[in-house]
């Protein structure tokens, strides 16, 4: 059964001025308030599911979670709390059945996947602003080097 | 078309769902001791009792029924006629196939040690019965020995002094999880265990279960004449495939079911997945066991798809990798993690929370130890698994997948070096 991709954020690494909005959107999203001006930036529980790195020309490069295809984090969760949805090929992590065990942290090899930084029990990634249209991290981007493709 | 598939972990599952999603009409029966379907890896969370043994399902809900499955649950597999293709289950029943799948895993090593087999309150960690039994034993003693500290070892030996058990770990090197990491990583580790209870005794054997006259577990007996007292004991010396129905028949055998990189036996028809079967590793390029959970699931699904006739052959198998939790401190391993080679190089970064550890060979990593801070780790290991040269070995843990970025068609990254991109 091919799988399909439903929604796919792309990057244009290029037009990245590594100005960070992306992130901050994505903490936010993830707090109660959703809101980037109450965002605490020194609480340790608001942590980002996307990332902004040098590449090796030093100019900014965004790190997304891909929901790729063939997953790597799916296939190596012994939880089966890593699923990868056959209908809108969204890759979620359902925190109930997470073991906290790395094995998707282990696997991801772009580095996405992240214990959560308060407990280290669950495995904090993308979960496409679950319920949102669009992404918060799409919508923060002021140049265009975070769109989302429909297909 | 009538696909048969012995073993219903991660192997057996997974081969079904694949069976399943390119044969819609097939009829797929899976015959399996376990009487549930439950994650290996996560029995000592029923041991701690942080889950009930429901809560480490790993498969969807109602699997059977969804990809319409004959279950044949709490069936022993006795014998294969791979003349009359059938196998033979408990009860005499015979069943037929035109595919056959063996994904019948491993069972612990019983090591020869003086009064093992006569003991009442001696497991090994398999099977959720045997979770059950251990949780059963452990209501009755305040003190339990685990024989090996591998992984399964210190799972067990957590998930005991977690419910408030005094344990004892006893160990043949020289240091706990020896596969997985070296002395300076693995020390972390045993400091934080012995905080929380958990005693060891390293370079010994267990020589003796003592019992009294009932049979019941009353300590155990070292090499150097040590003894132990507990009530109960936990056989975590390593483990061994399930074949012995396999005697008698044509079915190549080494450590494991011999097979090919389609999961193909030497028999026509018959296929293995798993813990069970031995292949060609990707890191040490040798034929071996492959006893990880990732292993499992991809050769699951590979030998499914060419059961069902359509050619898929696993490209990779790489099973040097673990990864570990132990009182919060989190461990990503891969490769060879002990005393590097002359020449060989180590580099080492150390603070407070973080231990890591990256040697280089000939330009590539050939093995890595990431305590601590687990982020990025994946990376590490994809450059381990590709035999990736590192142009700047002095910047290895400060790279991030940005120094390799690449993309392909359809947005997916992918590594500019090895794989088909733009």
């Amino acid at each position: 059964m091919a799988v399909k991709q439903g929604r796919r954020i792309l990057i244009n690494k290029d037009l990245c001025q590594g100005c960070k909005n992306c992130q901050l959107a994505c903490m936010a999203e993830h707090t109660g308030n959703k809101s980037v001006l109450l965002l605490d930036l020194e609480n340790r529980a608001n942590q980002a599911r996307n990332f902004i790195e040098p590449g090796n020309d030093g100019k900014p490069v965004p790190i997304l979670c891909r929901h790729c295809d063939d997953p790597a984090c799916v296939t190596a969760c012994m939880s089966g709390a890593m699923t990868k949805n056959p209908y809108t090929g969204e890759v979620s992590c359902d925190i109930n059945k997470c073991a906290g065990c790395w094995m998707c942290v282990m696997s991801c090899p772009f580095g996405i996947i992240q214990p959560d930084r308060v407990n280290g029990t669950r495995a904090v990634k993308c979960d496409f602003c679950a319920g949102r249209h669009i992404p918060r991290c799409v919508e923060a981007c002021p140049t265009g080097a975070i769109t989302m493709e429909q297909r | 078309m009538k696909y048969v598939i012995l073993g219903a972990s991660a192997a057996g599952i997974n081969a079904a769902k694949t069976i399943r999603e390119l044969d819609p009409n097939g009829e797929i029966t899976i015959v399996s001791k376990d009487k549930a379907i439950y994650s290996r890896c996560m029995l000592h969370h029923v041991i701690s009792q942080g889950r009930q043994p429901r809560e480490i399902n790993f498969a969807e809900e109602n699997f059977f029924e969804k990809y319409n499955i004959n279950w044949l649950a709490g069936q022993e597999v006795l014998g294969l006629n791979t003349e009359e293709k059938t196998v033979l289950l408990t009860g005499d029943l015979k069943i037929s196939y035109d595919r056959l799948l063996i994904a019948t895993g491993s069972s612990s090593f019983i090591p020869p040690i003086k009064n093992l087999a006569a003991a009442k309150q001696i497991f090994g960690l398999r099977n959720i019965e045997d979770a059950v039994a251990v949780n059963l034993a452990a209501e009755n003693t305040g003190a339990a020995v685990v024989i090996g500290a591998g992984l399964i070892g210190m799972d067990a030996a957590y998930a005991l002094a977690d419910r408030g058990l005094e344990v004892t770990v006893i160990e043949t090197a020289e240091h706990i999880l020896p596969l997985q990491l070296d002395k300076t990583a693995a020390q972390k580790y045993e400091k934080l265990f012995r905080q929380n209870a958990v005693n060891f005794f390293f370079k010994e054997t267990t020589v003796e279960i003592k019992l009294d006259q009932d049979n019941n577990v009353r300590g155990v007996v070292l090499q150097s004449g040590a003894f132990v007292h507990c009530g109960l004991v936990i056989v975590a010396a390593g483990v061994r495939s399930n074949i012995e129905f396999l005697k008698n028949t044509n079915v190549k055998i080494g450590r494991g079911i011999q097979v090919n990189s389609y999961q193909e036996t030497s028999v026509p028809n018959i296929y293995a997945a798993g813990d069970v079967c031995e292949s060609t590793e990707t890191f040490t390029g040798q034929v071996s066991l492959t006893p990880i959970w990732p292993s499992a699931i991809l050769q699951g699904r590979t030998a499914g798809s060419n059961m069902a006739a359509i050619p898929r052959q696993l490209e990779i198998n790489f099973a040097f990798k673990n990864s570990m939790t132990f009182y919060g401190l989190h461990t990503i391993s891969f490769g060879l993690t002990g005393q590097a080679d002359s020449d060989s190089k180590e580099l080492i970064y150390q603070d407070a929370g973080n231990y890591k550890k990256i040697i280089f060979k000939d330009g590539v990593i050939k093995g890595a130890i990431l305590q601590g801070d687990i982020s990025n780790s994946g990376l590490i290991g994809k450059l381990v698994q590709d035999k990736t040269k590192i142009s700047h070995p002095e910047q290895i843990f400060n790279m991030t997948y940005a120094n390799f970025f690449a993309q392909k068609e359809n947005g997916e990254f992918c590594f500019a070096c090895n794989d088909n991109c733009h």
